[in-house]
C-alpha cells in the first residue's frame, strides 16, 4: 500500500495554525518560566485569578472594550445602513461615496493626532465617550461603503411597492428592508465589532492611558515584558471575536450560502 | 367619472417625458395603454401611484383631488413586470403582508388569504418560500397581494412581460376573472398589441409622452399608428 504523504502534511499545517493559540493558553497558565527550563516554575489559575482583583484590571478592561466595541458596532451598523440609503438616493452619490475613504487615507495614529485638537476642545478626551466616538470615525464610514452595494433599483422597486400596498417608512424598514438586509447587518457588526476591538492607534492617542481597552493592556503588559499576563489578555481579547465567528457561521455563511 | 387625470407634465432634466396627460376611466373598468418601451407608460403609472411628483396637472381619484397625497395615502396598488415577492415570506405571507400593514386581526387575515389563495389556485403552494414557486405562481401571488388590500385603483405595468406565451394566455384569463369577482378598476400598460386589446375595457395607445385613449376598439383598429392593420395585413398575408 502507497504511503500518501497529504495527511502529515495537513496535520503539520493545522499544528503550525494552532501552536500560537495554544501556546499562548499555556503561557496564560504560567509564571517564571526561564530559559534554559522546560517546563514553567509554575503552571495553575494564578494569572487567571488576578482577572478577578482589580489590581491587573482587566476585567475592567474587557468591560470597557466591550462597552467600546459594542456601541461602536451597533452605532456605525444602523447609521451606515440608514445613510447608506440616503447615499444611494442622491443625485451625487458618487462624490459621497468618494468622501467616505477619507479617514482612511491616513494612518488611524496620524488621523487620532489630527483630531485631538478637536477631542480636547469638545471634552472628549481621555473618557470612554471620546475612543467611541474616534472609533465611530473609523468604523462608520467602513459600514457605509460596506451597505453601498445593497442598495439598487430592486430595493427601491421594494420601497416603492412597500408604499403603495399602504405601508409608511418604519414599516417599509421593519418588515423589509431589515429582513432582506439580515445578513449583511450581521456581518457588518461583525466586522465593526473587530475594527473597534482591536483598534490601538487612536484609542491610545485619544484616551490618552485613560481608556485602557484589552488591546491596550496586552501592548502594556508586552511592554513591560510580562508575557504571562499578556497572554492572558490576548485570551480573553480573542473570547469575544471567537463567539462573534460561531454564531456568524453558525446563523449568516449557512443562510448566504 | 372614477378616475380623472388632468394636464399631467413631467420632465426628467431636459426631458418631456409625459406630455399633457389627459384622460377618465369609469369605476371598475380596465383601460389598456399600449406603448413601445421608453414612451413615458412607466412614469405615467408612476405619477398617477404618487411615486413620481408631476411638474404640473392633477389627479382625481373618486371626486378627490390626490395629486399631493403620498402613495402610501392614495390606496393605489402598482405592480410591477417582476413579481417583487418578499423573499423571506412564503405565498401566504407574501398575500397577507398589506392586510398586516394595516393591523387587520389575525382571524380575519387567516379568512381573506385563503380565499384569495382559492381565487388563485394556489392553495396547496401556501407555505412555499418564493424561490420554490414558477414563474406564473409568482405572479398570482403577487396579483393575490395587491388585489387583497382592495385597492381603488390598480396600476399594471407589463406584468405578464417576462411570462412565457402559455402563462401568460392563462394569467390574462385569471386577471378578467379577478377583475370581475372583485370589482377592479385598473390601468393595464402593455407592449403587446393582442393583450391590449383582450385585457381593455377601452384602449390607450402612448407615444412619446403622449396618450391617446379611443372611444372604442374600431377606433383603435383603424388608427394606422397602432399598428394593428400592419398586423392584420401581414396574418392576413400568411393565410393566403
Amino acid at each position: 500500500m502507497k504511503l500518501s504523504w497529504k495527511p502529515f502534511v495537513l496535520s503539520l499545517a493545522v499544528l503550525l495554525i494552532l501552536f500560537p493559540f495554544v501556546y499562548l493558553v499555556l503561557l496564560s497558565f504560567a509564571s517564571e518560566w526561564r530559559f534554559p527550563d522546560l517546563l514553567p516554575s509554575y503552571f495553575g489559575l494564578k494569572n487567571w485569578s488576578t482577572i478577578l482583583s482589580s489590581e491587573a484590571g482587566l476585567l475592567s478592561s474587557f468591560a470597557s472594550s466591550l462597552v467600546i466595541s459594542l456601541s461602536v458596532a451597533i452605532v456605525s451598523t444602523l447609521s451606515g445602513f440608514l445613510i447608506s440609503r440616503a447615499v444611494f438616493y442622491h443625485p451625487k452619490k458618487n462624490t459621497l461615496t468618494l468622501l467616505a475613504y477619507f479617514p482612511y487615507i491616513l494612518a488611524p495614529v496620524v488621523f487620532a493626532a489630527c483630531l485631538s485638537f478637536f477631542f480636547l476642545k469638545m471634552g472628549l478626551f481621555g473618557n470612554i465617550t471620546g475612543v467611541i466616538v474616534a472609533q465611530f470615525i473609523i468604523a462608520f464610514p467602513y459600514a457605509l461603503l460596506f451597505f453601498s452595494s445593497f442598495w439598487n433599483q430592486k430595493v427601491k422597486s421594494y420601497e416603492d411597492l412597500v408604499a403603495t400596498l399602504g405601508g409608511n417608512r418604519w414599516q417599509t424598514y421593519l418588515k423589509v428592508l431589515f429582513p432582506l438586509a439580515k445578513g449583511l447587518l450581521l456581518i457588518c457588526f461583525f466586522q465593526t465589532f473587530l475594527i473597534s476591538w482591536f483598534e490601538y492607534g487612536l484609542t491610545s492617542i485619544i484616551g490618552i492611558g485613560k481608556v485602557q481597552t484589552l488591546t491596550i493592556k496586552v501592548f502594556l503588559f508586552i511592554k513591560e515584558a510580562n508575557y504571562y499576563y499578556g497572554a492572558l489578555s490576548c485570551c480573553l481579547l480573542i473570547f469575544p471575536p471567537v463567539v462573534l465567528l460561531y454564531f456568524n457561521k453558525r446563523y449568516v455563511f449557512k443562510k448566504l450560502v | 367619472m372614477f378616475l380623472e387625470v388632468q394636464n399631467i407634465v413631467k420632465h426628467f432634466g431636459k426631458e418631456q417625458v409625459v406630455k399633457d396627460l389627459t384622460f377618465s376611466l369609469d369605476a371598475k373598468k380596465t383601460l389598456s395603454i399600449l406603448g413601445k418601451s421608453g414612451c413615458g407608460k412607466t412614469t405615467m403609472l408612476k405619477t398617477i401611484g404618487g411615486l413620481v411628483a408631476p411638474d404640473s396637472g392633477s389627479v382625481q381619484l373618486n371626486g378627490a383631488d390626490i395629486t399631493n397625497i403620498r402613495p402610501e395615502k392614495r390606496n393605489i396598488v402598482y405592480l410591477y413586470q417582476e413579481d417583487l415577492l418578499f423573499p423571506h415570506l412564503n405565498a401566504f405571507e407574501n398575500i397577507a403582508f398589506g392586510l398586516r400593514l394595516k393591523k387587520i386581526p389575525e382571524n380575519t387575515i387567516k379568512e381573506e388569504v385563503t380565499h384569495m389563495l382559492c381565487s388563485l389556485e394556489l392553495e396547496s403552494q401556501s407555505q412555499k418560500m418564493p424561490n420554490q414557486l414558477s414563474g406564473g405562481q409568482r405572479q398570482r401571488v403577487s396579483f393575490g397581494r395587491a388585489i387583497i388590500t382592495n385597492p381603488s385603483l390598480l396600476l399594471l405595468d407589463e406584468p405578464f412581460g417576462s411570462l412565457d406565451a402559455g402563462t401568460r394566455y392563462r394569467m390574462q384569463g385569471l386577471f378578467q376573472n379577478l377583475s370581475q369577482e372583485f370589482d377592479i378598476t385598473s390601468l393595464f400598460v402593455t407592449h403587446d398589441l393582442k393583450e391590449a386589446v383582450l385585457m381593455g375595457d377601452k384602449i390607450g395607445f402612448m407615444q412619446a409622452g403622449n396618450l391617446k385613449v379611443y372611444t372604442d376598439k374600431e377606433e383603435f383598429i383603424a388608427d394606422p399608428a397602432t399598428g394593428v392593420k400592419d398586423e392584420i395585413r401581414f396574418w392576413g398575408g400568411l393565410e393566403r
